[in-house]
């Protein structure tokens, strides 16, 4: 049993209780809830009367337990009758659509126009007090619910292939409702159940407290409050009893409710919260690492990544110069994303660095361990000495504020600008990445922009601090072909303008690579498996990886595209010796039972295969 | 924009005219005769003649169609008839009642937003941890305890036990500001306690979406302060769902005040409500059921309005 579950459990357990006590209140031994006693009246709670007695002194525990029966047979009755109706009106509205629709589930709309408790009201104006028509108020007051959820749940199940599949062979609609449609609207409709039995006595105790509901001397929790408001100074026991009564049971079906539905529907859950947005103790300064004579940019050694005790990352390494460009090269599911987003700090919490070290050499000439920064220190260089650029524009830009802002903000976070100034940087950095008019386009808000001109504004944000790293993970993968060539003469043109910048570019695509880096590290299931200058890999790979990926790139004189078989193993199932050995033409034994050392076949190249001289 | 603002008004108005007329039917196709309801007293039945009379006066002879038709009228030109009861003008009631019933639904809105959103932002930042548990905990009960109970505890402990305030009642604000806040504060804290539950809820459900969002993290990319981040790209997305339900629950309390109106002796457009419908006064009953309708109507039509002005989007979907 999963945690969602498991925690039904409790809830399920106390509505149940209530369910069966109210219901065996004929059969347990109370006293008579009509049998006064006035001399007794308000007599605290004693062996006879445990919980006292009223203000006519008839027995309050009695009263309580008839009165829970009144409340859930009110509540459920209503709820059950609502759900009969409103599911009818949903599933033929979903269904059918068109006329049917505007019959069914719009009309019982138009109920959602009235204020609830003021549409009760109205009812029982009409037909007067009573268990009956407080009953056919709620009926009508909760049959637009069932009916919006069915309907939106029909529609959700008819258009998957099952469903076309029954209508193609002809079933009748009347059967694929029923033995199809309606099982899988199931899980929406017992969450709304439970909703609305609780919120139908929320109702039906509010009426009888005004004394438009049930009609006394039959007990009930709304007109016991009622009655035990009068008496407040006498007796306060007799309004928190009732006041408990009702409270507790409702909250109990909206807890199960609230349970029922992370329980049907596990994606309900966001993962929880931000782990950086809480304040934590600061971590010890890393321990300050010897000064080379020309250290690199950035130096990764032996980098992990893992979720729990799953590993994503596997000791990844890799080197960035000044000036140089990194290609980060893999199918979708091989780390390379990861490895970026670890080197700033900005993995999802539910993922950790488990080993190894980002060396960085800050503006200062001094190294820093990125992985080992706290969130604070990490977030002086993001934006500033190392900026990314992420892959869909669309939704990395927040869609409610201005472009102009949203640049000026980047600045602003590590520079002190002020008006004139920022506003000027801002529109120079605009046209800088291009954007015709950036008056104008300063004020528009992201929507406003093309695909292409999205791209180029969070470029425009990654470099407004002149960082000396940027990571851009796959900045054209979302792009038109025409926009793609575009934005990478951009990044080019990046290059040339700040010659000492390092750059990491994450893609999958080997076309891509070759226009615009230097050295290529190609990564699969989470390790690197090649590295080198890009020429020289792609000449003369020395993975079969990697010589798989050169082969399936169409190029223009290919005379046939090459595919690699299989798939990238999950993290759960990886393969004991080479991860790519399932996949690899050239496997032989040792490769599936040793896992084969980083080799380097030349100065400037390594590769993770035990039979690399024979690739090319 | 516009547009969009024509179209949702269009709809508004539509929808105003179906409620008028549902009620309109619903009180003249049912059984009893108004006329003889109003004169006759207890099980003293009313004189025939009287009765005719009055169903003359009333127009109630008159075909239904013209019934409907100087209904119609008389709600256009703002007139809504003369309560049975006293033969006053309903209208002159309904703005009499209206401005108190709105104080005490500002007055909780108050309440709710300013605590709700840091509340429900503070659980969703620490979700799943101990803070997250005992807020929503409590936002839970607050919304599973009914008003009437909520105020008649109220009552209990701070006007009988603590003594701080009175139980109830109502003071004009022209004859004594201090009185009338004191006792506008218990009512406004008791619906703005079940509202308070409604959008803590609803500021953790958003702001743990919004949290998940890409341009979060590309504003922590840019390096900004975690305050910044929170203000300006968290909190400031996640408002426009709150928004949203704030309006929609103000709407639905128009007409749901009537329980703690009755409670605190609070005398609102919905106690009037509860008092018409006890007496079958059907002219004050339509009056009122018509004005709080068209009022929820307009509420949400403003929220939409508000809706697409905080998100830019929402207008380039319609138009």
């Amino acid at each position: 049993m999963n945690a969602a579950a498991r925690k039904l459990i409790l809830p399920g357990t106390i509505a149940t209780l209530i369910v069966v006590i109210v219901l065996a209140a004929p059969i347990l031994p109370l006293a008579d809830v009509r049998e006064m006693d006035i001399p007794n009246r308000f007599a605290g709670p004693s062996a006879a009367h445990w919980l006292g007695q009223d203000e006519f002194g008839r027995d309050v525990l009695a009263r309580l337990i008839w009165g829970g029966q009144a409340s859930l047979f009110i509540a459920v009755g209503s709820a059950l009758a609502a759900a009969t109706i409103g599911t009818t009106l949903g599933l033929l509205g979903g269904y059918f659509r068109g006329a049917v629709e505007l019959l069914t589930v719009r009309a019982a709309e138009i109920i959602l126009c009235l204020p609830p408790l003021l549409l009760a009201l109205l009812v029982v104006t009409i037909l007067g007090a009573g268990t009956w028509p407080l009953i056919l108020a709620l009926t009508i007051l909760y049959t637009p619910n069932y009916a919006r959820v069915v309907y939106a749940a029909t529609q959700q199940v008819r258009g998957l292939d099952f469903v076309t599949a029954q209508r193609a062979m002809g079933t009748h609609p009347l059967t694929i409702l029923m033995r199809t449609i309606l099982p899988n609207v199931m899980p929406p409709l017992l969450v709304q159940m439970s909703l609305i039995v609780a919120s139908a006595m929320v109702i039906e105790s509010g009426l009888s407290f005004l004394g438009l509901g049930v009609v006394p001397p039959t007990p009930s929790w709304g007109l016991m409050i009622r009655a035990a408001r009068s008496a407040m100074e006498v007796s306060p026991l007799l309004l928190v009893w009732p006041s408990l009564a009702l409270a507790g049971t409702i909250l109990t079906f909206n807890l199960l409710c609230d349970r029922l539905q992370s329980a049907l529907d596990p994606r309900s859950i966001t993962a929880g919260g931000a782990l950086w947005l809480r304040r934590r103790t600061r971590r010890a300064a890393p321990a300050p690492v010897p000064a080379t004579d020309q250290p690199p940019l950035l130096e990764i050694k032996e980098l992990s990544v893992a979720a729990q005790d799953l590993e994503l990352v596997r000791r990844v390494s890799l080197t960035v110069r000044p000036g140089e460009t990194l290609a980060l090269v893999g199918e979708s599911g091989s780390g390379k994303t990861l490895t970026g987003l670890a080197m700033t700090g900005l993995l999802p919490d539910t993922l950790h660095v488990t080993g190894g070290s980002a060396l960085y050499t800050g503006r200062g000439g001094d190294r820093i361990d990125l992985a080992a920064l706290d969130e604070d220190a990490i977030r002086r260089l993001r934006g500033n000495e190392i900026s990314m650029v992420f892959q869909d524009a669309a939704a990395a830009l927040n869609p409610v504020l201005r472009i102009g802002d949203q640049v000026a903000e980047a600045i602003s976070a590590h520079q002190t600008l002020d008006g004139a100034a920022l506003q000027n940087r801002v529109l120079e950095l605009l046209r800088h990445v291009g954007i015709p008019d950036p008056e104008r386009r300063a004020r528009a808000n992201p929507h406003e922009l093309s695909g292409g001109q999205r791209q180029r504004a969070m470029i425009a944000v990654a470099i407004a601090n002149n960082p000396r790293l940027l990571i851009a993970d796959e900045p054209t993968t979302a792009l038109d072909p025409t926009i793609q060539a575009q934005i990478l003469q951009l990044f080019a043109q990046l290059k040339r303008d700040t010659p000492e910048m390092g750059m990491i570019f994450v893609t999958h695509d080997l076309a891509v690579v070759a226009e615009i880096a230097d050295r290529v590290t190609v990564m699969y299931a989470g390790e690197v498996i090649e590295e080198g200058p890009v020429a020289e890999v792609f000449s003369c790979p020395r993975h079969p990886y990697t010589a798989a990926l050169i082969a399936s790139v169409p190029e223009g004189g290919a005379e046939r595209l090459v595919a690699i078989p299989g798939t990238v193993p999950s993290p759960r199932n990886m393969p004991e010796g080479c991860r790519f050995a399932p996949r690899c033409a050239f496997v032989q034994a040792t490769c599936r039972e040793n896992v084969p050392p980083a080799t380097r076949p030349s100065i400037d190249r390594i590769t993770r295969c035990f039979r690399w001289e024979e690739v090319t | 924009m516009l547009r969009y603002i024509a179209l949702r008004s269009f709809v508004a108005l539509f929808l105003v005219w179906v409620v008028v007329t549902i009620v309109f039917l619903l009180l003249h196709l049912i059984p009893g005769d108004p006329a003889e309801l109003l004169l006759s007293q207890g099980s003293i039945a009313a004189d025939p003649q009287a009765v005719a009379a009055l169903r003359e006066k009333m127009g109630l002879n008159d075909p239904l169609w013209q019934q409907y038709l100087s209904h119609m009228a008389g709600v256009l030109s703002g007139d809504l008839g003369a309560s049975f009861r006293d033969g006053a003008p309903v209208i002159d009631q309904i703005a009499l009642r209206l401005p108190r019933t709105f104080e005490v639904i500002i007055g909780a809105a108050l309440i709710a937003t300013g605590l709700g959103v840091p509340l429900g932002t503070w659980a969703a930042i620490r979700a799943d941890g101990k803070a997250d548990a005992v807020i929503s905990f409590f936002a839970s009960a607050a919304l599973s305890t009914p008003v009437f109970v909520v105020g008649s505890v109220v009552i209990l402990i701070f006007a009988q036990e603590l003594r701080w305030l009175p139980a109830g009642g109502f003071v004009a604000f022209s004859e004594d500001p201090v009185e009338h806040l004191k006792l506008l504060l218990l009512p406004a804290g008791t619906v703005g306690l079940n509202l308070l539950a409604v959008i803590t809820r609803m500021s953790r459900a958003s702001v743990l979406e919004v949290l998940q969002r890409d341009y979060v993290r590309t504003a922590r990319a840019k390096g900004l302060p975690r305050g910044e981040i929170l203000r300006r790209h968290v909190v400031r997305n996640a408002l426009i769902p709150v928004v949203t339900v704030l309006g929609l629950e103000m709407g639905t309390l128009i007409g749901g005040t009537v329980l703690v109106e009755f409670v605190f002796n609070w005398p609102g457009l919905s106690g009037y409500l509860v008092s018409a419908v006890d007496a079958r006064d059907y002219p004050e009953v339509v009056g009122i059921v018509m004005t709080i309708s068209i009022l929820f109507v307009f509420l949400n039509l403003v929220v939409d309005v508000v809706n697409a002005l905080l998100d830019p989007r929402i207008s380039l979907v319609t138009t």
